[in-house]
């Protein structure tokens, strides 16, 4: 049973529609990457999500029920881009604040805020307020803030800017973990190589509709361009006309060929072995995920136009 | 409810342990004693003996006549001198320090109207018109001498003196110089209490928003719980201030009462017994719950509105002061009406600016002292606190509109008609 499924979902403003007609769904346990370029209606979609607006139209399915803000908000943990606490307040008092909003009794917070402080080594802070931290550090202690309640979704905005590689690792793999253990985490996101290194399932909207859906492989083979690396120290004799490929780059030890329609990878290595050409390998070359977010994105203008509704 | 009492909570602690909320609230009422005491310390101490030179070409200036006046007043004393002298006087020679100069004139005709008080320096009006007074009281007893009126017939002279008291039939002991103190000074309060208050909860409200925690929190409750928690923590911030100041109004009445039995200041004197007077000659259960109320609803009145003024705006405080300037306008506008009501309190523009919320909660509050149902019919207290909980609803449902929608936008420059139609935009 999937844990979120957003039906037809719509929320238009004055000027603009921010989110137009996007329905998806997200497994239980999924890292699920939430990709668009800036103004693409992603913060207003993840606003419906956690409840903060109400869709123009459209339904929200959580945990098999219809979407209940009111009760359902303490089962979701959010992270905005835009990291948010109160600056003048003691680190340990906010934490607890924080906690007792998402229902947390006072014991339960106090115990999990302990727990998740020595994980992070950060039991000096609970006295400090967060104008003393630094921004990596503060960004560490938003991300404990965003969990503690144990919520069945978690909602990411960009949670690594500004964390160095170190803590950048150590909360990944405290993603990894909560996903293990069953919570379910959307992770929203413009840096594609941490898509493809964390996330099961992607989901591309672009001005306000979802433009590709599905695993990374999936859309990886979806876009790819039938292109191999071919490996070896001769030069590929000039081709004839019955070659199943064109080559596109030639380098030092390798070439780069596109094959044709209808053809195989088997058609080119046997044409090659015919050609007596020694090969040492033979590659599929897939598109990265940047490459498409850039092919699918390039099209429309880079900033978003204001329209009339 | 739960999650809204968290806020209040928050608000409230956090704001009552700050330094400024301590200081503030120790030191207006030490400033204030300071200020009371004080002045009358330095008034005392400034206060010096002027050693006037008569110079009487009249005859009628004896000496025995002005010692028995300076021994009654004894803020100059002055001498019968006889030398005549020039224009230019010795002061510092003589040990005087102005000299009064009396020409020659006749007791029963009308005395001239300017004699010369001639110094070395300038003195202000308070010993010209010391000196006049004195001078008058001795050309009256020159008068009464010559008309062969004793002291008998004087105080008969004294009795005569007949004094004009408005009374309200409906309500006796009401007074109306004592009511319009209580009036203005629960006016002033109010008006105080609103707008540094209104303020912190527009401050407040802004803060949550460039600090961009407001999101986090409203993925966790209502924005409306979020800006009733803000307001109704604020507000309690205030009542606390407030109560504290009370207490210490009772610790002061105390300790001062005590005071003046073993001979205190003046001062002191005076406030003690203009507490007691307040308390004994207002109905003072009946004015202390309408303070609170009009206290409260002034308060949330304008407080939601100024709520969601800093929900609209961003980080600049001069877009701040711009958004809030028509609230702040109404507010004084308010006193401008209050000061009217206090010196004609049934009035209609007392009467329509103590029904009206917008106004109310600072106009009736300049009424209500001169007496229930004597001045203020029980229709009119009873509409005007209807209307002012119905208007602190409307505000509040008005202002949760706007903050839900202002909460969340960024970088643009909001106007009020941008914000009208958040608020009338329908779901």
């Amino acid at each position: 049973m999937p844990l979120l499924e957003l039906q037809q979902l719509k929320k238009y403003f004055a000027s603009q529609k921010a989110v137009d007609d996007i329905s998806l769904t997200v497994e239980k346990g999924q890292i699920f990457g939430l990709l668009g370029p800036n103004g693409a209606g992603k913060t207003t979609l993840i606003r419906m999500i956690t409840g903060i607006f109400y869709p123009d139209e459209g339904q929200i399915i959580f945990d098999g029920k219809k979407f209940d803000p009111v009760n359902d908000v303490g089962q979701i943990g959010y992270m905005p881009e835009e990291r948010g606490l109160y600056k003048k307040m003691k680190i340990g008092e906010q934490t607890m604040y924080l906690a007792q909003l998402k229902g947390l009794s006072r014991s339960d917070a106090q115990a999990r805020i302990k727990e998740w402080f020595v994980k992070f080594e950060m039991e000096s802070w609970w006295n400090k307020k967060v104008e003393d931290l630094s921004k990596g550090m503060s960004q560490k202690l938003q991300f404990v803030t965003t969990i503690l309640h144990q919520p069945k979704l978690v909602i990411l905005d960009e949670p690594f800017s500004g964390l160095d590689p170190v803590n950048s690792n150590l909360i990944k793999d405290e993603i990894f973990k909560l996903a293990q253990n069953g919570a379910t985490i959307i992770f929203s996101t413009h840096r594609m190589e941490q898509v493809e290194e964390i996330c099961n399932h992607i989901v591309l909207v672009n001005k306000g509709k979802k433009i590709l859906d599905g695993t990374v492989s999936q859309v990886k083979q979806e876009f790819k361009e039938n292109l191999f690396r071919i490996g070896s120290t001769e030069v590929i004799p000039a081709l004839n006309g019955n070659a199943p490929f064109e080559i596109l780059n030639t380098g030092k030890a390798d070439a780069i060929v596109r094959i044709q329609e209808g053809k195989t990878p088997n058609d080119v290595l046997q044409y090659l072995i015919s050609q007596n050409v020694a090969i040492h390998s033979f590659q599929e070359i897939l598109p990265t995920l940047n490459d498409i977010f850039i092919r699918l994105v390039e099209s429309s203008p880079a900033a978003r136009q204001f329209q009339s509704i | 409810m739960r999650k809204t009492i968290l806020i209040i909570k928050r608000e409230y602690m956090t704001r009552v342990r700050k330094k400024t909320f301590i200081i503030g609230t120790l030191l207006f009422p030490i400033l204030y004693l300071l200020l009371i005491f004080g002045t009358g310390y330095i008034a005392e101490k400034s206060r010096q003996q002027l050693k006037i030179a008569v110079l009487d070409s009249s005859g009628f200036f004896t000496s025995q006549k002005i010692n028995l006046q300076n021994q009654a007043d004894q803020s100059s004393i002055m001498d019968l001198v006889k030398t005549t002298a020039g224009k230019s006087y010795d002061y510092d020679a003589s040990g005087y320090d102005a000299m009064l100069i009396i020409p020659a004139m006749k007791w029963d005709t009308a005395a001239p109207n300017n004699l010369v008080l001639k110094a070395n320096k300038s003195y202000g009006a308070a010993v010209e018109s010391a000196v006049q007074t004195k001078v008058n009281r001795i050309w009256d007893e020159v008068k009464n001498e010559n008309l062969g009126i004793d002291a008998g017939k004087r105080e008969i002279l004294a009795l005569n003196r007949i004094q004009v008291k408005a009374v309200n039939e409906n309500d006796e002991k009401m007074d109306a110089g004592l009511s319009s103190g209580i009036g203005m000074a629960c006016g002033f309060l109010i008006y105080f209490i609103i707008l540094i208050y209104g303020s912190q909860v527009m401050m407040g409200v802004m803060e949550e928003k460039t600090n961009r925690i407001a999101e986090i929190i409203v993925s966790s409750v209502k924005p409306f719980q979020m800006m009733l928690g803000k307001i109704i923590g604020i507000g309690l911030v205030a009542l606390t201030q407030f109560l504290l100041w009370i207490a210490f109004v009772f610790v002061i009445y105390n300790v001062t009462a005590n005071l003046t039995g073993s001979g205190g200041g003046g001062a002191a004197n005076q406030i003690v017994g203009s507490i007691q007077t307040i308390f004994t000659s207002v109905n003072l259960p009946l004015t202390l719950f309408c303070f609170a109320f009009y206290f409260l609803g002034g308060f949330f009145f304008y407080a939601s509105i100024y709520g969601a003024i800093g929900s609209a705006i961003n980080e600049d405080v001069r877009e701040a002061q711009s958004l809030s300037f028509p609230v702040t306008m109404l507010v004084i506008i308010s006193i401008v009406l209050m000061t009217t009501a206090v010196n004609d309190p049934t009035g209609p523009i007392a009467v329509w600016g103590s029904i009206i919320p917008l106004s109310s909660p600072i106009v009736m509050m300049a009424r209500i002292p001169y007496g229930v149902p004597g001045t203020v019919p029980v229709w009119q207290l009873a509409l005007s606190m209807g209307l002012l909980i119905a208007g602190f609803i409307f505000t509040t449902w008005f202002a949760a509109k706007i903050y839900r929608t202002g909460i969340l936008m960024y970088g643009k420059k909001t106007s009020w008609k941008e914000m009208l139609r958040w608020a009338f935009r329908r779901n």
